[in-house]
């Protein structure tokens, strides 16, 4: 039945999302289900029964009329849309998790990078750049990786029915793995601190674990943090963006699976704008804040910030990035 | 083996409907199933014919739609045929029984 469903929804995909086409579908649906039923219970093997369906399922041009529209030959705007197979959908939620996954490894070696300073005295300068440039080119490397993927952007694109529903319950499958990771990276920024106070409490100002055991663990644990909460979202966030590519006006964008993901409407589009410079803007006032006071010990502040005040901002705008 | 041509018996799709649709309200599977067994299995009505005939008949108001659980829970629509669904029946009756005196007049069975 699958298979006869896959059938329809393709054969419909590009058509308008109007009432007229939905109830057709539907009632188109309801008459293949009956036969395939019946012919399975007439001890008809599956492929078989799936086979006379469809053969004797008619063409969708004689629906036009009763369809309200002109013609359903491609439908126009649509057929412009470059199909997404399966495979290239895989393939792009695993790149865009490696991806994630590397910006998240180089922003934690970021993070990092104050600890060499920190445990020794000379040589740890040196460490830190070589650590800062492991980091940015991991993220650099990050974004060369995906630039295959670009046309996602630049070019209409839509995903067949199959694969949306495929997308979707791996996005659900996701949903606590997502929230689990989330909520220790957040946790481990919360307690990094916890280690300074106790240390501080517990030795003179002076002692080993005061000034290099305390700070060094407190980034640690922030690096850790900002990498799970980074690597959290790394699958979700491809899903999302595979559900969203169906064009809103077809029966194609109006799948369930595509419906249930899709954000309500807002005006979103200048916040949008200013969010998508938004990471960018962060990591060039870190390094440069960094670089200019030296205060590394302090500037990591930003990231947890700037974790903050974006989830502030999508909830107000009800949206994702 | 010699198969109907859709454009012969397009205009005939909506006699078969009502004729069914005479007897009982139905639904689409139901008809479908009829019209192929009444007959003889030698015209299969394609689902996108059977759908594109509902929504003409029913704009012209010769069918009036409902929608009814079946036996089996299954939420269905149903098509009950309406007092000038009848008319046009008869009236299509009468249109094919001079179309068939004329056609036969230039039918040869021999070679």
């Amino acid at each position: 039945m699958e298979t006869i469903r896959n059938y329809l929804e393709s054969m419909f995909a590009n058509l308008p999302n109007t009432p007229e086409v939905m109830c057709a579908k539907n009632e188109l649906l309801s008459m293949m289900e009956d036969k395939f039923t019946e012919l399975i219970s007439e001890g008809k093997p599956q492929n078989e029964a799936v086979g006379i369906v469809i053969s004797e399922f008619g063409n969708l041009e004689e629906l036009a009329e009763s369809l309200g529209i002109e013609s359903v030959v491609g439908g126009a705007e649509i057929s412009e849309r470059r199909l997404l197979t399966n495979e290239e959908a895989r393939n792009y939620i695993y790149d865009a998790a490696q991806s994630r996954m590397l910006i998240g490894l180089g922003v934690m070696l970021i993070i990092f990078s104050p600890i060499f300073p920190i445990i020794l005295n000379d040589i740890g300068a040196a460490l830190l750049f070589i650590d800062v440039s492991v980091g940015v080119g991991l993220i650099v490397w990050a974004n060369i990786r995906m630039s295959q993927w670009k046309f996602l952007d630049n070019t209409l694109c839509c995903i067949d029915y199959s694969t949306a529903e495929y997308v979707y319950t791996a996005k659900k499958n996701n949903m606590m793995s997502k929230a689990l990771m989330l909520t220790i990276g957040i946790m481990f920024c919360i307690v990094s601190v916890v280690p300074v106070i106790i240390f501080e409490g517990l030795f003179s100002a002076k002692d080993y674990y005061y000034v290099i055991v305390g700070p060094a663990m407190l980034f640690v644990i922030v690096g850790i943090g900002v990498l799970l909460i980074i690597a959290s979202g790394a699958k979700d966030s491809a899903y999302a963006k595979l559900l969203s590519l169906n064009g809103t006006g077809t029966v194609a964008g109006n799948y369930e699976a595509v419906r249930a993901t899709k954000e309500p409407y807002t005006d979103k589009k200048k916040a949008a704008e200013v969010m998508s410079v938004y990471w960018r803007t962060v990591t060039c006032i870190y390094i440069i804040w960094s670089f200019i006071s030296f205060d590394w010990h302090i500037t990591w502040i930003i990231w947890p910030l700037a974790a903050v005040f974006n989830g502030i901002m999508k909830s107000l705008f009800n949206t994702k990035w | 083996m010699i198969e109907i041509s859709s454009d012969v018996i397009r205009g005939y799709n909506d006699t078969m409907i009502l004729f069914i649709l005479m007897e009982e309200p139905s639904y689409g599977y139901e008809i479908s199933k009829k019209i192929r067994a009444l007959s003889e299995e030698k015209y299969i009505i394609k689902e996108t014919t059977l759908y594109s005939a509902f929504t003409r008949m029913e704009k012209n108001g010769y069918v009036e739609s409902y929608s009814q659980n079946a036996d089996n829970g299954k939420k269905r629509t149903y098509y009950k045929i309406t007092e000038s669904g009848k008319n046009y029946y008869h009236e299509k009756c009468l249109e094919w029984t001079l179309t068939k005196e004329v056609v036969e007049n230039f039918i040869r069975g021999d070679k």
